[in-house]
């Protein structure tokens, strides 16, 4: 067998490593209910920020504490040992890596998606229009 | 009807010079392709030809032109201006929104190509026809992508020239029918802005440089189709050659400036986050090397010509997969920059018939292509660079997977989820890919084509190798580098260094003109040095006392209040001001030494400072001091901006319910309420207390036993009850009392208490980092574009026949 075979195999084979390797690697999205199956544990949890209970940022313990709810609409308390993103009350959707707790989840990471940011308000909005004196 | 103050003649003029560009580069593909079949049509095509891809180009220019006009002139009846830039935008910046939108930045990479187009005109000669015809084909793609008209009720691309009245969702609302609209409607009175992040200097320079990258990489590409295409296989590797190394220089400078960039305006702390954009733009490099390489290995030694044609093609087709992941909307969750999408249909038409047709014309060929049917030797250089190019493809494959993660997802249906740290996995994945490609860098010096006397070699490898040990070794313990693969890592990026200054100073005999290949390769051995230092060693040294669990990051931030100092890793650091120039909330935090004798010396100040932006949200921007041999980068994780009432200063209000003769703790103070005085003034008639006054005396008293008092009162009159807040001082602090209500069943009363604002003094929180080091990854990068720049002369001289 001529060697650049043999390194194509090699090649092949390593390909099908990384292949493979995404999905032990990946996380999956879960909820924060199978998260507390498995307390301490870290995953990746998608939540939705709930403005209307109390976003709460301690700066002297460097915590942020807000409430967040999952894909099924389960709440939970979210502690954030980190300072509060800009705009956080702005944001919809949070992806949040950390574990779960009895009091609470507790994010080592927390990613916001902020409408404002590139899609919302590209619009006139039509609220602002319809109350001109004319 | 008649709009009042519209300015339509622009836009009609840009909408008109789209579709001459499009029309145009449409007769341009045809006639270059007509004249690209025998001698004869192309003395009848190649003028019409040239001309159509002028008349493109100048066009594509109109267009160009019309944008500025428009963003230059505050045209805010326009939706490109008016989402992406403001009134009060510094000109340079209006350069920088002429890119920010998708319209723009495909204009930018349109441009491009046609410059690189007009050069090839006059330099390729017999490749004219046919490099032509791929580029004109691409420019019809990519002008497509602006043209913003409706085929069959589909939509071709989006327009930078649609009015805002035109748009789908305004269409048939009351104010469209407004003549004057632009008058009252207070929204078009300025626009949007530019999104903050790109309101930095690095934005304006880096941009164009990438996408100048970009359109290099076609060229080889349009070189390697052609070569298929009119089965001439192997002429086409000296002329692609060149432009390859071109492609190299200026996309591997526009990458590193983006991640100057990052390191120096965004937060994330550190100068490469493996964001999936940031990957898009990596991986076509690091093909197009791989391709560079197999192109030399085919040139000295008539082999490898498969997979030359094979990773040239790859390139160009992953710079239109990145195009589509970071522009299609698909990457979501997982970017933080990620564009908005719209055009993902469009451009996923565009990705699989680029790379279906591609990879079909490769495969028919391929039998056709030559291949050598002896194998090289083991101990041959052209071996080694052969198993070098598979890695770095291999590498390239693994950060494309794991970055495609969203497209997988799509396409089987998953719901993966991002690996949790990310850089950790990418890192661990790269590190042994980055250490065997820099030990190959060094290896391959000292190998000769064809086969390789290893008596001398075994004698002249010795040396660097042994040196390239001593020196790590020092340099670890200097850094105090532990970890076994980076110690690995860092030997082999100075035996790479030295071996290629051994062979530029030996082999080359110290010249100029040939030392391209030597000065980019210790260029890249330093950029990896580079990042390894700087970031295996990275140091945060504000951290708090706070520990959640092994290996979670919850201590690394300081707070710090104006006109404190606190110590920080070697230093103490101190809040002096905060200033709002312009739009930059500024805040000046002075470094200090502390001396032996007890006395601070002061080092260094630094201005990390807030960008205030009301419509997409304040962004915090970095401040680094650079030393010769670190950084010390400073960042703003949270600083009040907001601006207070001061009408009303007194807030953070406590509920205290206490009894005449008791006392409560009170923000450290104790609280009396020494009585309760009754105040009433009885109507005979009715014998109903109309007007009452309760009166409460309190008296606070600090930690020193210093004594103040006042009074709230609560009083009824004529039914309607008010209360008189009393206020008491202790030094600078201010407290405010409010009688709220009386509990007769308790026998108690409720008083509501206020801390004025200035009684909490302004503080910051913030994170500093030091980077050692990280000047070799600059002087590397430096180097690396340098020594690509005199190779890519170097091998344009040799094209000459």
């Amino acid at each position: 067998m001529k060697k650049t075979e043999i390194v194509l195999i090699l090649l092949v084979a390593v390909i099908i490593g990384v292949i493979m390797s995404l999905s032990f690697n990946a996380s999956t999205y879960i909820t924060f209910a199978d998260a507390e199956k498995r307390m301490g544990k870290e995953f990746t949890v998608i939540g939705e920020l709930n403005k209307n209970k109390e976003i709460l940022f301690e700066p002297r313990l460097n915590l942020l504490t807000f409430y967040a709810a999952d894909s099924l609409n389960n709440e939970r308390k979210v502690y954030y040992h980190d300072s509060k993103p800009q705009d956080f009350e702005r944001s919809e959707k949070i992806t949040m890596t950390g574990f779960a707790t009895d009091s609470g989840f507790v994010a080592r990471t927390i990613l916001m998606k902020c409408p404002s940011k590139y899609n919302e308000q590209q619009h006139i909005d039509q609220d602002s229009i319809s109350t001109l004196p004319y | 009807m008649e709009y009042i103050g519209e300015h339509t003649m622009v836009g009609n003029l840009g909408q008109a010079f789209i579709s001459i560009a499009f029309a145009a580069s449409l007769l341009a593909a045809f006639s270059f392709y007509r004249a690209s079949k025998n001698e004869k049509l192309k003395l009848e095509w190649l003028p019409l030809a040239r001309g159509a891809f002028y008349t493109h180009g100048l066009a594509v220019i109109g267009i160009i032109a019309c944008m500025f006009t428009m963003i230059y002139n505050h045209y805010f009846e326009y939706q490109y201006v008016w989402q992406h830039s403001s009134l009060d935008l510094p000109t340079h910046y209006m350069i920088s929104c002429f890119w920010e939108g998708q319209e723009g930045s495909f204009l930018l990479w349109t441009f491009w190509n046609i410059v690189l187009g007009m050069i090839l005109i006059k330099y390729t000669k017999k490749w004219e026809t046919s490099v032509l015809t791929i580029v004109s084909i691409i420019q019809i793609f990519l002008v497509s992508m602006i043209m913003g008209v409706y085929l069959l009720g589909v939509k071709i691309g989006t327009s930078p020239f649609v009015l805002i009245r035109n748009l789908e969702e305004n269409l048939g609302l009351p104010w469209t029918e407004m003549a004057n609209y632009l008058q009252v409607v207070p929204q078009f009175m300025d626009g949007r802005g530019l999104n903050p992040l790109l309101q930095n200097y690095w934005m304006v320079i880096h941009p164009p440089i990438l996408f100048l990258g970009f359109a290099l990489t076609m060229i080889p590409f349009t070189y390697a189709i052609s070569a298929l295409w009119k089965k001439q296989y192997t002429e086409w590797v000296r002329e692609a050659l060149p432009w390859t190394y071109a492609g190299i220089m200026v996309l591997g400078t526009g990458i590193l400036m983006g991640g100057a960039w990052a390191y120096e305006a965004l937060s994330f702390g550190g100068f490469w986050a493996w964001d999936p954009v940031e990957n898009s733009s990596l991986v076509p490099w690091i093909i197009l090397v791989a391709a560079a390489h197999l192109m030399l290995i085919f040139r000295a030694r008539k082999a490898a010509l498969r997979s030359a044609f094979a990773l040239t093609i790859l390139a160009f087709l992953l710079i239109i997969y990145s195009t589509y992941l970071t522009r299609s909307g698909i990457l979501g969750d997982t970017s933080v920059h990620a564009f908005a999408g719209g055009l993902d249909y469009q451009l996923l038409i565009y990705l699989i018939s680029f790379v279906v047709i591609s990879v079909a014309l490769f495969l028919v060929r391929l039998k056709n292509i030559p291949s050598i049917e002896k194998d090289e030797d083991s101990s041959s250089r052209e071996f080694w660079m052969f198993i070098g190019s598979m890695v770095l493809f291999i590498s390239a494959f693994q950060i494309t997977w794991f970055t495609s993660l969203p497209v997988i997802n799509k396409v089987l249906g998953t719901n993966m989820a991002p690996p949790l740290d990310a850089i950790a996995l990418y890192n661990s994945w790269q590190t042994p890919f980055a250490l065997i490609i820099i030990f190959l860098v060094g290896l391959t010096q000292y190998l000769s084509y064809k086969k390789t006397d290893l008596k001398k070699f075994i004698k002249q490898i010795a040396f660097s190798l042994i040196l390239a040990a001593v020196l790590a070794v020092i340099i670890a313990y200097t850094v105090q580098m532990r970890h076994a693969l980076y110690l690995v890592l860092l030997w082999a990026t100075l035996f790479a260094a030295i071996a290629n200054f051994e062979y530029w100073r030996k082999i080359l005999k110290g010249n100029w003109k040939l030392s391209g290949s030597s000065i980019a390769h210790i260029g890249f051995a330093l950029v990896i040095m580079g990042s390894l230092l700087s970031n295996a060693n990275k140091n945060v040294i504000s951290t708090n006392d706070s520990f959640i669990a092994k290996d979670f990051p919850s201590n690394e931030n300081i707070l710090l209040e104006k006109g404190d100092t606190t110590i920080m890793g070697n230093y103490y650091v101190h809040y002096k001001s905060d200033t709002l120039i312009g739009i930059n909330k500024t805040y000046e935090v002075e470094y200090f030494d502390l001396q032996k004798d007890g006395s601070f010396e002061y080092q260094f100040t630094l201005h990390p400072f807030i960008q205030l932006n009301k419509i997409m949200g304040n962004v915090a921007e970095p401040a680094t001091e650079h030393f010769a041999l670190y950084d010390v980068y400073t960042h703003l994780t949270y600083a009040d901006v907001d601006e207070h009432d001061t009408s009303n200063p007194y807030h953070h209000e406590s509920l205290i319910n206490i009894k005449q003769g008791d006392s409560v703790i009170y923000n450290k103070h104790f609280l009396y309420l020494d009585s309760l005085m009754v105040n009433a003034n009885t109507n005979i008639e009715s014998s109903r207390a109309l007007d009452v006054m309760l009166i409460a005396k309190i008296r606070m008293q600090n930690m020193q036993g210093e004594i103040s008092t006042t009074d709230a009162i609560y009083a009824v009159k004529n039914n309607i009850a008010q209360s008189f807040p009393g206020f008491l001082e202790d030094g600078d602090l201010k407290y405010k009392f409010l009688f709220s209500e009386v509990n007769p069943e308790a026998g108690s009363i409720q008083i509501k208490a206020y801390e004025h604002i200035d009684n909490e003094k302004p503080f910051i929180v913030m994170k500093a980092i030091i980077f050692p080091y990280i000047n070799v990854l600059w002087i590397g990068m430096i180097l690396m574009a340098v020594g690509t720049f005199i190779a890519m002369l170097q091998l344009f001289k040799q094209r000459k026949p």
